[in-house]
Formats: structure tokens, sequence, C-alpha cells
């Protein structure tokens, strides 16, 4: 009697509970990614709990970076300005291009490290990076498309119905994911294995003469805006460039309307930027070389120049160097190059 | 024996089950709710606004005419006498009225726990605090469609009011004001609580409804006065957009409720 009561017993387990086993879900088969911050970062300023990234949100994300359907021509990808091999940038491309040959009026920026960053763009019109897509997505002169009509072509993609499922608990397409998505993959880009970072984590790498050199000419000339580890102190600047009639770009003023903002532009970051030229907001200049030619003998005076470029008596100043001095700090800028990134499998088109 | 073992039976069969019971909830407690429509009627002073071919004079001795007036509702919150608050699911919270488009003017809200409430409070625009990664995201192709998106800002226009105006002896040209946030520079959300003088009574599978009045003449003259003489195109203006943001929190009513 007691071996059936036993018996009974669980069959009972297994009636009673049935019903609840069909809801359990037991594979979990998108995995999350580790977000590692290189040691010798600062603290991330997107916050990865928020949209921790995953395989399938990764993977979505890069498919939709690379996806000329983002576009009004089906040919504009982000990718398309935003190239790898030159840290994601428009290679030798002086302003950007966008559908149907229209030409934008600022250089593509390179793209690495973006969710140590606080705001995008050159202006700083993106306050956050889930919302900088927006802005290229819907320019005319760039990818000149809508969300409802990208939510459209990818729903009638059976690829893109099973991503966006996989990678989303709502499985939904929408605006929502889509730019969740295009950050996961975006965070995971980190550029910080280059000869600089090497040294800085202390990892066995040592400065040439020449970029020792140009190191301290750096840190006494160049890093109160280029800062820290980033390279750049995140504000925005006028640095003394002539204002191009063609573009008459006001800068920093198209996102506040305030006066003293006129022609400022955001400190670039300068990780990478051997690969990254054309440079400036407008790519005029061509070489580091230019760059630094404009930094000691170019600049031109207005009302809003930043005034670490000026003397006491107000007169422009710039920053003096020798010709010595700059190929000096061109060699230290050199060990800013980071091959492992550009190289990096996970983050190519093919 | 037997009623030992039945005895056993029923206890194991609770105890087995324990962990899933919590979601059964007794038949006197299920969750009552009810839905609210609320109806934004546009207006000047206390005329209803009509588009292009209706004139109006503000306070500074100039006549106009409205081409378009849109605006986001967002956050919106009821509040009962006693302070608590139902705050209606965020990613589902934003909503843009457009003159020209009679259905935008009635928002149906759903779900709302049942009960009496003497307050609502909603936002005017997009809060940035907000921003992003609570479903406002998806309100972008709403606002897009509309032209509610500073493209090149990745903003939103919270309020666009545009039509023409003569001053006083002076000649016709078109006004455009367009009220954002810029950047994280300035915040120009805001946020409105209005008494409801009949309190609404949400009550379980029924629909109450709620009349706003929005009074446009206030964008001009409120707590500020802005003359379209001084400034007829507002778009990122860090000393305009903030009056007038100002003056279109004071624009709402209450009108009806039940």
């Amino acid at each position: 009697m007691i071996k059936n009561i036993g018996y009974i017993v669980l069959i009972l387990f297994g009636v009673a509970c049935g019903s609840d086993k069909e809801d359990y879900v037991p594979i979990n088969n998108n995995p999350a990614l580790e977000f590692t911050i290189p040691s010798n970062f600062p603290e991330p300023t997107y916050n990865v709990t928020l949209n921790p990234p995953t395989e399938k949100g990764f993977e979505l994300g890069k498919k939709l970076f690379y996806d000329g359907r983002l576009s009004s021509d089906g040919v504009i990808s982000c990718g398309f300005c935003h190239i790898q091999d030159f840290a994601f940038t428009h290679h030798t491309h002086i302003v950007s291009h966008g559908v149907n040959g229209a030409l934008g009026t600022r250089n593509a920026q390179s793209l690495h490290n973006l969710a140590f960053m606080k705001e995008f763009t050159w202006d700083g019109a993106a306050i956050h990076l889930d919302l900088q897509p927006i802005i290229p997505i819907t320019a005319e002169v760039e990818m000149n498309e809508s969300f409802s009509s990208i939510i459209k072509k990818l729903e009638e993609r059976p690829e893109y119905v099973k991503l966006f499922a996989e990678a989303f608990e709502d499985q939904k397409i929408n605006s929502e994911n889509l730019l969740k998505a295009l950050s996961q993959f975006m965070i995971m880009m980190i550029s910080s294995n280059s000869k600089y970072d090497k040294i800085e984590r202390n990892e066995g790498s040592v400065f040439t003469a020449d970029e020792a050199a140009g190191f301290e000419l750096f840190t006494s000339k160049c890093a109160s805006c280029h800062t820290g580890t980033l390279l750049t102190d995140q504000s925005y600047r006028n640095n003394g460039l002539s204002v191009d009639p063609e573009y008459n770009d006001i800068g920093r003023n198209r996102v506040t309307g305030l006066a003293a903002d006129l022609h400022k532009f955001k400190v670039p970051t300068l990780r990478n930027i051997e690969l990254t030229f054309p440079y400036m907001h407008d790519g005029r200049l061509k070489t580091l070389k230019d760059v630094l030619d404009h930094y000691s003998d170019g600049m031109v005076d207005s009302e809003t120049i930043d005034p670490i470029f000026k003397n006491i008596d107000g007169t422009v100043m710039g920053i003096p160097m020798t010709e010595e001095e700059k190929n000096q700090i061109i060699s230290f800028l050199k060990t800013l190059t980071d091959d492992n990134f550009v190289n990096d499998n996970r983050f190519s088109e093919f | 024996m037997k009623k030992l073992t039945l005895i056993v039976l029923a206890l194991i069969t609770i105890i087995s089950c324990k962990d899933d019971d919590p979601n059964i909830v007794e038949e006197n407690n299920t969750p009552q709710f009810g839905a609210l429509d609320i109806d934004f009627t546009n207006k000047v002073g206390s005329d209803l606004l009509i588009l292009n071919t209706e004139s109006y004079d503000n306070q500074s001795n100039e006549n106009y005419t409205v081409s378009e007036l849109k605006y986001i509702i967002s956050n919106i919150v009821l509040i009962k006498e006693n302070g608590d608050e139902f705050i209606y699911p965020v990613a589902d919270s934003y909503f843009l009225i457009n003159e020209e488009v009679s259905s935008s003017k009635q928002i149906s809200l759903s779900n709302i726990d049942t009960g009496m409430y003497t307050k609502i409070k909603f936002g005017i625009g997009v809060d940035q605090s907000n921003y992003p990664l609570n479903g406002v995201a998806n309100f972008i192709p709403t606002a897009e469609e509309q032209g509610m998106l500073w493209s090149w800002s990745a903003g939103y226009k919270f309020v666009k009011f545009e039509g023409s105006f003569t001053p006083q002896g002076g000649t016709a040209s078109d006004f455009l004001l367009h009220i954002g946030s810029h950047g994280e520079v300035l915040d120009n959300y805001k946020e409105i609580t209005l008494d409801l003088s009949n309190a609404i009574t949400i009550e379980n599978e029924l629909t109450s409804n709620l009349t706003i009045d929005t009074d446009v003449a206030k964008i001009f003259d409120s707590t500020n006065t802005h003359s379209l003489q001084q400034k007829s195109d507002v778009q990122v203006d860090p000393v305009n957009a903030p009056i007038l943001a100002e003056n279109i929190s004071t624009m709402f009513t209450i009108s009806t409720s039940n």
C-alpha cells in the first residue's frame, strides 16, 4: 500500500505542476557579451546595464551598420562613410557622401570608444549614443531615410525578423530596438591596444627617443584640450580655422543657439589619428603636418577663438612649434594607432 | 489508511505547486481597470481655433492667422486626492496633437487603475531625463512623419506653431515658432498639473472622458509677452524659446470631465 501511495504521489507531482512546465523556456541562445573596460580607461558614460550587449544584439547591430537599406537609395550604409581600415572614417573624403551623390558639409568622424563619450557629432547634437544614428539616417544629404520606411523594409526580410526576435525580449522590429542594436555594436568597438596604451599600462612597450620627445611636447602644448587617455576633454572650441564661405558652418551654435558657441566644434579624440585624414570638421587639412602648421602659423582671430591661443595683449599666438618639434609630435601621434582595432574581424563587414 | 493517503496526497499537491501560487489572485481581488479619453480642443481665447481662414489679434497689436499647430503630450500621470499617482506606462505615453487631424486630438488611455482622480499631470515635449531606452525611441516614426524631429540635432520639436502675421500698419509676413530642447544646454520640456474641478472616476471596463482646452493665444500673451515683429522665427533660440515655453505651459485648462 505504502508503495502504491509512493507511485500516486509521483504521478501527482507531475500532474499538479505539468501546466507550469510548458511555459518554461530553458534555452538561452542569446548569450551576453562581455563589455570590458580597459584598465587605463575611465568609467564609461554609456549605461551598459540598460542595454547590455548580447551576441544576437551585436550581430544585428553590425548587420544594420553595414546595410544600405538604412538609406533611401539602398546604397549608403553607416559603414559607407565609416570604414574600419581607417578607424571608421571616410578615408580621403573631405566631407561625407550621401545618397545619389549628395555631399555633406562635415568630415565623417572616426568611431571608437563611443561608450566613453558624453555627446556625439562635431557639434554635440546627439546627447546619447542611441540617438546619434537618427542624424545621419534622416539627413537629406546623408542617408535621407525615415524610420518608418526602414522598419517596413526590415519587416520584409526574414533574416531581420529572426534576428530582432532573438536579440530582444519583445522580439519587435521598431526604432527603439534598431537603435539599441546599433549601440550594442558600437559600444563594443573599443580601441585600446595602441603602443601608447601598452606604455600606459606598463605592458613592456617603450617610446623611441623621438616619440618620447613628442609625448613631452604634446603634454605641454596639446594636452590641455586633448586630455587624458581618450585624448579629448570633450569640450567645444574654436581652434582658429577661417570660416569656409562654401559651408559657413556655425558649429556648436546650431545646437545651442548661443552666440558664444559660434564656430566651435568638438575637440576630437586623437586615437588612430594617423589613419583618419583628412582633418578638422570639414576635412580641409590633408596631413598631420598641415594640422600642426595650422596651429603654429595658420590661426585666424575671431570673436570666439579659444583664449588659450591668445597672447595677453589679445593677439593670436597659436601654438609655437619648431619643425623638429612638429616631427617629434607626429612621431608620438603615430603611437596612437591601434592595428588590432582596425583589423579586428568582429567589426568587419565581411 | 485511506484517509492518511488522501491527506498525504492533498498536502503534496499543495506543497508541490507552492511556488507558482502567488500568480493566482483570489476572485474578489482581481485588479480593475478602466479607460480614459482625453480630448484636446485648440482655441484662441474662447473661440475655436480655425486654421488659415480666421485671423486673431495678440496684445502686441499684431493680427495673425495660424497655418499649423502641433504639440507633443507626454508622461501622463493621474493623481488621487491622497496624492497617489497612477503613472501611465512611459513608452505608451507619447502623443502628437495636430490641429489638422481630428483623430490626433483625442488621446485614449487604457488599463488605468480604477478610482477617483483629482489631478492630471502631463508633459509638453520629450523629457530629456527619459532619453532614451524607455520606449521613447518608438515615437520617432510618428514625430518624423509629422515633421517634429530636428533632423540635424536628434531632438524633438515639442511645439510647432506657424502662420502669418501683420503688425499694425505693416505688411504680412510668416511666423515660425519651433520650441524644443537644445542639446543638454537648455531643457524646454515642461510639466503641467491641472486640478480637475470635477474629479474623474475611473470605473472597471468603462471609459471616462476629459476635455482639455488649449488656448494658443497664451503662446503670445501670458506670463511673458512675445511680439512677432520682434522675433517671428524661433528655432533653437536660447532667448525666445524658454520665454515661449513658459507661456506654453500656461495654455492648458480643464474644460469638462466626467
